[in-house]
């Protein structure tokens, strides 16, 4: 018990190692899943399951390519700048 | 008659909020909405606690990072026992944990303040349809 208690607030007291490599944008992700099912929580009428994560992911995708659609444009004006 | 009727429709929408605030989910369950308040509330806890995670209660900073602390702190007035924890011990975070763990915990609390705002709207649409203003 005490063992579990000390392990828990190791966790949230110690921060992770997270490094500044590509890799680290994929965190977007799981907030990303967490704003479209709050956002469709607050917006759909009725909730019945399949209908809710059908429209929860489609808004999951539309921020994923909105964001991805974003970054490109975005790299392709610093490099037309840079170049 | 019509006066207290409104005063008690504006208690209810003030008790909503403020329910909706101590706990996410809360005012939407007072509502009656309990699938809509499992899944606020679920999704909102772990992604907070992800965020703490990942950067550690040191991401709950009211002195230097107080623009965070005012979005962190429409997650529940629980975070203040956080912010005493964290002042309290030493608990450093630098770099991209601390960007990652503000991050998510400031975006909760924003979503939070999303669903108080739902949960009173819909109250306020309820009360209006039962007196029929």
């Amino acid at each position: 018990m005490f063992a579990a208690a000390a392990l828990i607030t190791a966790t949230f007291t110690t921060p992770e190692r997270i490094g500044t490599d590509p890799q680290s944008v994929l965190w977007l992700l799981p907030l990303a899943a967490a704003i479209a099912v709050v956002y469709k929580a607050t917006k759909v009428s009725k909730i019945k399951a399949i209908a809710f994560a059908r429209e929860s992911v489609v808004l999951f995708g539309s921020i994923i390519i909105f964001m991805a659609t974003t970054a490109l444009v975005l790299f392709a004006l610093a490099w037309l700048i840079v170049e | 008659m019509a006066q207290r009727s409104k005063e008690s429709h504006t208690l209810f929408l003030l008790a909503v909020g403020l329910l909706a605030w101590l706990v996410p989910g809360a005012g939407h369950f007072l509502l009656n909405q309990k699938k809509r308040a499992a899944i606020i509330f679920i999704t909102i806890v772990v992604t907070f606690c992800i965020g703490l995670y990942v950067g550690s209660i040191g991401v709950i900073d009211p002195v230097g990072a107080k623009p965070w602390y005012v979005a962190q702190i429409m997650n529940s007035p629980a975070i203040v026992v956080l912010e005493r924890l964290s002042t309290a011990g030493s608990y450093p975070v630098y770099g991209r944990a601390n960007e990652i763990g503000q991050i998510y915990t400031s975006i909760t609390g924003l979503l939070n303040l999303l669903c108080i705002v739902n949960a009173v709207y819909v109250a306020h649409l309820r009360g209006s349809e039962t007196t029929g203003g």
